[in-house]
C-alpha cells in the first residue's frame, strides 16, 4: 500500500484559492523532487497546479512569499507559465499554486540533445526564434527588477511546429540581488556559482542564457571541448575545472587549449563557421571575458539586435540540407563557395538587401512590415517571392502594400511597381518601399576559413 | 528606492550603454560623452568630468531609503552653465531614472534647474522605474508636449529620441515647407518611353 507522503492531496479533492475561486484536482501529470504538478479545473476551465511536499516549503523558506509576488505582479510575458494563484487544501499545511496548463503540443527542449530516435529536430531558422523569444522573456522579466536563477533546458518547452516557446518553473523567481534559493543546475551555472563564490542574480541568468542559446543552436556545451573529450571518467575536481575554476571555450581564439578535435566536434565547427561573424562575436565574449567578468556578459538587447536578423538569411544546401547563414562580411552579402558540410558548390538565390538586413530570396518568401521599418503591425506581409504565370525562369516579388514602389533596374530605367503586382528579381534592382530602401544582389562566394 | 525598482533601475540603464557606444561607434563624428549623477539619501556625481561613452560601466546602486531629488536637480543646475560646459557642442541630453516620488525639497531644485542657463536647450528624457511610478514629477522634468517617461523595459528607446533629438534641427533646415508634392516629383521621374513589360512587372 502506497503511504502519502507529509502535505500530499489527491485527485478529486476540491480546493479554494487562495482569492476565492473553486477548483477541483485532477490526474497527477508528473512528480519530481520539490511535489507534484496536477491537472485541475478552476472555475470550470482547465489550469495545472503545483503541489508542493510538505519538508520543501519547510526547508525553502522564502517559497511562499516569492510566489505572492509573482501572483500579485503578472507574468512579464505570455511565454511565462506563471503562478496565477495560491491554493491551500483545510487540514493540509503544504500549499501550492495554480499556472497555466502546458498544451501535449510542446516539448522540452533537452530532447535538442537526446539520441535519436527521441532528438528534437528544429530548423536553425526555429532555433534562432527560440532564442529571441527567450532574450525577449528573460529581458522583460529583469527589466521588471527581477532573475530566473535557475536558466536551463529542463524548464523550456517549444512547440516544434510554430517554435512558441513556453518558460516553466517560475517559483526561483526573485527579486535581483535577494537571497538566492537555489544554485542552479549544472553545466548552466556561471563559474562563479559553480565557485559558490556568488549566488544567482541577473548577471548569472545572463551567462547560463549564454549557455541555453549555444545548446540550442550546436546541441552542445561551450566548455566542452579537447579537454572534456581527453576525460574517461568525470569527477567532481575534474568537473569544477571545467565549468569553475578553469574554464575554457570552444572557440576560444586566443588559445586552442580547449579547442574542438577532428572526428568529434566536425559538426559544431561546421556550424559555428556557417554563422555570421557578428553572432560569433557575441558567444567569443560570453565565453571568454564574460567567464570572469559579469559585467561584460552580452545583454538580451544585444542578442536580440544579431538573432532578429537571421531567421531570413538562411541558405539551405540542394545536397545535404545543411544550414548556412548568408551574412555581410566587408560591406558585401557573403556565403561560404562550398557546403561546409559535404563541400558541395552552392547555387544562391538572390538576396534582398535591407540596410543590415538580408533576406534569401526562394519562392514563397514573404517580406514582413518588421522588415522594412514600417509603421504597420510587424508581423504584417509587405511582399512575397513569387514565380512568373508563365515564364517558369522568372520569379519577382509581389507588392501586397496599398502603396506602389519605385525600382531601378539594372538597365538604368525606372518602373512603378502598383500594389497588387510584381517586379521580376534580378540583381542590381533597387526597390523604394516607403521608408526603406532595398537592392537585390547576388551572394558573394568566399573561400571557407576558419 | 528598493528592491525590484533598484533592481528595475540597475537593469535599465546597464540595457541603455551598449545601445549608446553602438551611436557612438556609427557617428564617429561626435564625440559622446556621459556623466552620472546618483541621488539617494544625498545626491553625488559618480562621474563627473564627462567620459567618453565607450569607458563607461554602469555600477549598480544599492537600495537605499531617500529620494533626493531637489538636491541633484540643483546640482545638475550648476553644471548646466556655459562656463561648465564651455566650447562648441550639441545640445546636452538629460536623463533622469527614478520611480518619481521625491523626499526632500524638490520645488526649490526645479526652480534652480529650469533657471539654470542650458537647461532649455537640453534634450530632457526621463525612465519611469516600477509599475506605478509618479509620472507627473517626471513630466516636470521633461516639460515637453510629446515626449513622456520611457519605462525600464523600453530604456533602449532613449538612443532613438537622443537620435531624433539631436537630427531634427538639421533635417528642419534642409526640407523646405515650399517644396513640390513629394508623390508628384517621384511620378515625373519616371521612364515614360520604357514599355512596361510583362516580364518585368506582373
Amino acid at each position: 500500500m502506497k503511504v502519502p507522503a507529509a502535505g500530499a492531496v489527491m485527485s478529486g479533492q476540491s480546493f479554494a484559492t487562495l482569492s476565492g475561486r473553486q477548483g477541483r484536482i485532477g490526474e497527477l501529470l508528473g512528480a519530481g523532487g520539490q511535489g507534484e504538478v496536477y491537472h485541475v479545473v478552476v472555475d470550470g476551465l482547465p489550469f495545472a497546479l503545483k503541489w508542493y511536499h510538505q519538508h520543501y516549503t519547510e526547508i525553502d523558506t522564502g517559497l511562499r512569499l516569492r510566489l505572492e509576488r509573482g501572483v500579485r505582479r503578472g507574468a512579464p510575458t505570455t511565454d511565462f507559465l506563471w503562478p496565477l494563484d495560491l491554493v491551500e487544501v483545510p487540514g493540509n499545511s503544504s500549499f501550492g499554486y495554480i499556472m497555466p496548463l502546458r498544451k501535449s503540443d510542446f516539448r522540452g527542449i533537452r530532447d535538442l540533445i537526446s539520441p535519436p530516435p527521441h532528438r528534437l529536430e528544429l530548423t536553425l531558422a526555429s532555433r534562432i526564434i527560440l532564442c529571441q523569444q527567450l532574450a525577449h522573456s528573460f529581458f522583460e522579466l529583469h527589466a521588471a527588477g527581477f532573475c530566473y536563477q535557475d536558466i536551463n533546458f529542463g524548464n523550456i518547452f517549444v512547440n516544434p511546429d510554430t517554435a512558441r516557446i513556453l518558460i516553466c518553473d517560475n517559483d526561483n523567481v526573485n527579486i535581483d540581488g535577494a537571497d538566492a534559493s537555489i544554485y542552479g543546475t549544472r553545466k548552466f551555472m556561471a563559474p562563479e556559482v559553480v565557485r559558490r563564490e556568488s549566488l544567482p542574480n541577473s548577471r548569472t541568468d545572463l551567462f547560463s542564457m549564454a549557455v541555453l542559446f549555444f545548446y540550442s543552436i550546436f546541441g552542445w556545451h561551450p566548455l566542452d571541448g579537447r579537454r572534456e573529450n581527453d576525460i574517461s571518467v568525470l569527477n567532481p575536481e575534474l568537473e569544477m575545472s571545467l565549468y569553475g575554476t578553469n574554464p575554457i571555450f570552444l572557440f576560444d581564439p586566443d588559445t586552442d587549449e580547449n579547442g574542438p578535435v577532428d572526428g568529434v566536434h566536425d559538426w559544431i565547427v561546421a556550424r559555428w563557421q556557417s554563422l555570421p561573424h557578428t553572432l560569433r562575436q557575441l558567444f567569443i565574449r560570453s565565453f571568454t571575458v564574460g567567464l570572469h567578468d559579469p559585467s561584460l556578459r552580452v545583454l538580451e538587447t544585444e542578442w536580440m539586435n544579431i538573432l532578429n536578423l537571421i531567421p531570413g538569411s538562411i541558405h539551405i544546401c540542394h545536397d545535404c540540407s545543411f544550414e548556412h547563414v548568408i551574412s555581410i562580411e566587408l560591406k558585401k552579402p557573403t556565403a561560404p563557395s562550398e557546403c561546409l558540410c559535404c563541400g558541395e558548390a552552392p547555387e544562391y538565390s538572390p538576396i534582398l538587401l535591407l540596410g543590415s538586413r538580408i533576406i534569401v530570396l526562394n519562392i514563397g518568401q514573404e517580406i514582413r512590415a518588421e522588415h522594412l521599418d514600417s509603421a504597420d503591425d510587424a508581423t504584417t506581409i509587405m511582399a512575397k517571392v513569387e514565380s512568373h504565370p508563365t515564364r517558369a525562369n522568372l520569379i519577382g516579388l509581389r507588392n501586397l502594400t496599398n502603396a506602389p514602389w519605385r525600382v531601378s533596374l539594372p538597365e538604368g530605367t525606372s518602373h512603378i511597381v502598383p500594389s497588387g503586382q510584381a517586379v521580376r528579381i534580378a540583381p542590381g534592382t533597387t526597390i523604394e518601399f516607403g521608408k526603406s530602401i532595398g537592392t537585390i544582389s547576388d551572394v558573394n562566394m568566399l573561400e571557407p576559413t576558419s | 528606492m528598493q528592491g525590484d525598482r533598484i533592481a528595475s533601475l540597475n537593469y535599465a540603464m546597464r540595457t541603455a550603454l551598449p545601445e549608446l557606444r553602438n551611436v557612438a561607434a556609427d557617428n564617429p563624428e561626435v564625440d559622446v560623452r556621459m556623466s552620472v549623477l546618483r541621488f539617494s539619501s544625498t545626491a553625488e556625481w559618480q562621474i563627473e568630468a564627462p567620459e567618453p561613452v565607450e569607458n563607461i560601466q554602469w555600477t549598480d546602486l544599492k537600495a537605499e531609503g531617500e529620494t533626493h531629488m531637489g538636491d541633484a536637480l540643483r546640482l545638475l543646475a550648476a553644471r548646466l552653465t556655459p562656463e561648465a560646459m564651455p566650447g562648441r557642442q550639441l545640445p546636452p541630453v538629460l536623463v533622469l531614472a527614478s520611480d518619481g516620488y521625491p523626499t526632500d525639497d524638490f520645488e526649490s531644485g526645479f526652480d534652480a534647474f529650469f533657471a539654470a542657463d542650458l537647461t532649455n536647450s537640453a534634450i530632457r528624457l526621463a525612465i519611469a522605474i516600477g509599475s506605478d511610478a509618479d509620472n507627473d514629477i517626471l513630466g516636470r522634468f521633461i516639460r515637453h508636449p510629446d515626449l513622456k517617461p520611457l519605462k525600464a523595459n523600453n530604456a533602449t528607446d532613449l538612443v532613438k529620441y537622443i537620435k531624433w533629438a539631436t537630427t531634427a534641427p538639421v533635417k528642419a533646415a534642409s526640407s523646405p515647407t515650399n517644396s513640390p508634392n513629394p508623390l508628384q516629383e517621384f511620378a515625373q521621374e519616371i521612364d515614360e518611353d520604357q514599355p512596361v513589360t510583362s516580364d518585368i512587372i506582373w
